[in-house]
């Protein structure tokens, strides 16, 4: 028992090197006028939020001094889970880390088992999974411009957003069987083809996509309460966005176009017309005008889908029997919260030896540490928010 | 490539607080708008054919291949059963089949992605629209064949497709990979 050491009483400076993995270095005064940096923890929160990130602040009065996210709560292991399993099995488990672009999720997937076996996919099923993809970002984009505001206090927009969600999932619904984790790719083509009516239906659902756009600039784009709760907040450089590796919104904002949709076209991004909305000073407000361009991107592609869907197969009419997962590879897909990236090793059998998964929310959120120190601790909640991350993408 | 789009005015043109009032425009619309919301206990949702619901077994059409419990992707299908042997009424060698004893689903594992109901070679599985199966307690999720099969009786037609669709070939094999 000799080698025991005595340890001292809690010291907020000790918690926080827990945290950090590394020291406080701050020189208290002497004297009755000496001040001392609070910490404070944010969260974690309540899952139905963005999940429960939790972040821990160093506070000099009202001004960060330093911020850390502490991610992990949300760890469900979906990479080994993936290494039991066979490929559209694994699809289950890549539409429920980020549970809100569920569908771009397992598109990359399957391009990456494709990709690796050999599979060349027909063209209408690549035209239905570029449609979806972007319903889905669709679906993304009006639940964080609606939720966004939300977290400024203001109450409306969210509703109008749902209601829009609402038609694009039933939409969604009626082809794939499911508002949420759709399941509706499949390694060589899709689950099924497209049900009668849906191209007359997504016609009527874009026109009311477009108006709600509308209706949401002219009720938050030109408000003054959001022109001062995010002008020139949290505004993230070209060079800072660049370096901690962010993409998505988030990027763009910040003035930069790396996008995969346009740098190494998957599926029939290159046959397609569209734009990449880019920011110029990379605050708060940026990002969110980017969200909402983006949207209006989202609904030219899905046009000019329905006009070129040709007749054909939906699944390649020669899939192998048994899938052998051989080699390794890297694929790139542009989810509505940034950049994705699986790269799947096998080894000769059906279910991966690896998969690693890139996800874009885990890079944005890695930019916080960056961004929040100098702020004012009320701007938080109008940068936090404008980063536009799911946790369970974070933590996978 | 990517074009840099003009942003929209810096501050409103005319006067503080006219982007306030746009958007109160905007409310006041919708409020004049009839609600979009549904009643729901008492309205039923019109859920399309395709919506995974529950699942449905018609048990005549199972031949316990066991496919669909070794497929799901949480191992939630259990399945029972045992052997036996008819002997012809004409002589000759008997021919012994599987009988299912036990086929049940435990809902609280189920992922709701229809892999059992799409490798199913003998259409003995379905989904319906149904959804109000919530329970107090865990236990009860699981649905032993008896309730399965009642839910056969709300098992909806396939949809027909779209223009230009080619359907599936009928009894075509359904690998690993499809």
């Amino acid at each position: 028992m000799a080698d025991i050491r005595e340890r001292p009483a809690f010291q907020s400076s000790e918690v926080t090197s827990m945290i950090r993995g590394g020291g406080l270095d701050i020189e208290i005064a002497d004297g009755s006028m000496a001040t001392e940096d609070m910490i404070l923890n944010i969260g974690p929160q309540h899952p139905s939020t963005h999940g429960v990130l939790r972040v821990v602040l160093e506070l000099d009065g009202e001004v960060i001094v330093r911020a850390e996210p502490v991610i992990g709560y949300m760890h469900r292991a979906a990479e080994k889970l993936a290494e039991f399993r066979d490929a559209r099995q694994t699809m289950v488990l890549m539409n429920r880390h980020d549970w809100i672009s569920a569908f771009n999720n397992e598109l990359g997937f399957v391009i990456a088992v494709e990709r690796l076996a050999g599979i060349e996919v027909p063209e209408r099923a690549q035209w239905i999974r570029t449609m979806f993809a972007e319903w889905n970002r669709i679906l993304n984009h009006l639940m964080f411009s609606g939720s966004y505001p939300l977290e400024l206090g203001a109450m409306t927009p969210i509703f109008y957003a749902f209601r829009e969600r609402e038609m694009v999932q039933d939409l969604m619904e009626s082809a794939t069987g499911a508002r949420m984790h759709h399941s509706y790719c499949r390694v060589g083509g899709l689950k099924d083809d497209l049900p009668a009516g849906f191209l007359k239906r997504s016609v009527d659902v874009l026109a009311a996509v477009r108006k709600t756009i509308r209706d949401f600039e002219t009720l938050i784009m030109g408000n003054e309460i959001i022109f001062a709760r995010c002008r020139n907040i949290g505004v993230l450089p070209a060079e800072t966005a660049v370096a901690y590796g962010t993409s998505g919104p988030v990027l763009h904002a910040s003035g930069v176009p790396m996008d995969p949709r346009k740098d190494e076209p998957y599926e029939k991004y290159d046959e397609v017309e569209f734009d990449v909305p880019v920011g110029q000073t990379g605050d708060s407000y940026d990002r969110l005008w980017v969200l909402v361009e983006r949207m209006k991107q989202s609904c030219d592609i899905i046009e000019q889908c329905i006009d070129k869907l040709p007749p054909g197969d939906f699944r390649a009419p020669k899939l192998p029997k048994t899938l052998k997962l051989d080699g390794e590879v890297y694929v790139r897909t542009e989810n509505p919260l940034g950049m994705m990236g699986y790269y799947l090793v096998g080894n000769g059998k059906k279910q991966p030896y690896r998969l690693k998964m890139r996800t874009p929310s885990f890079s944005n959120v890695s930019v916080i540490p960056a961004m929040l120190p100098g702020t004012q601790l009320p701007d938080l909640i109008s940068i936090l928010g404008s980063i536009f991350f799911v946790v369970g993408d974070v933590d996978r | 490539m990517a074009i840099d789009t003009s942003k929209p005015a810096d501050q409103p043109e005319s006067g503080v607080g006219q982007g306030l009032l746009k958007g109160l425009s905007v409310t006041m619309k919708t409020m004049l708008k009839p609600a979009v919301t549904v009643q729901y206990p008492h309205v039923k949702p019109d859920l399309p054919a395709r919506t995974r619901g529950v699942i449905a077994l018609k048990e005549g059409n199972c031949t316990v291949c066991y496919k669909c419990s070794r497929e799901c992707p949480d191992w939630c299908i259990y399945i029972d059963a045992h052997k036996e042997t008819h002997e012809p009424a004409a002589g000759g060698r008997g021919r012994s089949m599987k009988v299912l004893d036990r086929f049940a689903i435990d809902y609280a594992l189920c992922m709701y992605c229809g892999i059992c109901v799409e490798v199913c070679p003998f259409d003995a599985l379905f989904w319906s629209p149904e959804f109000e199966y919530a329970e107090h307690e865990i236990d009860l999720l699981i649905h032993e064949k008896d309730r399965l099969e009642e839910w056969t009786y709300t098992v909806l037609p396939p949809p027909a497709l779209e223009e230009g669709a080619v359907p599936a070939a009928d009894g075509a094999a359904v690998g690993e990979t499809a």
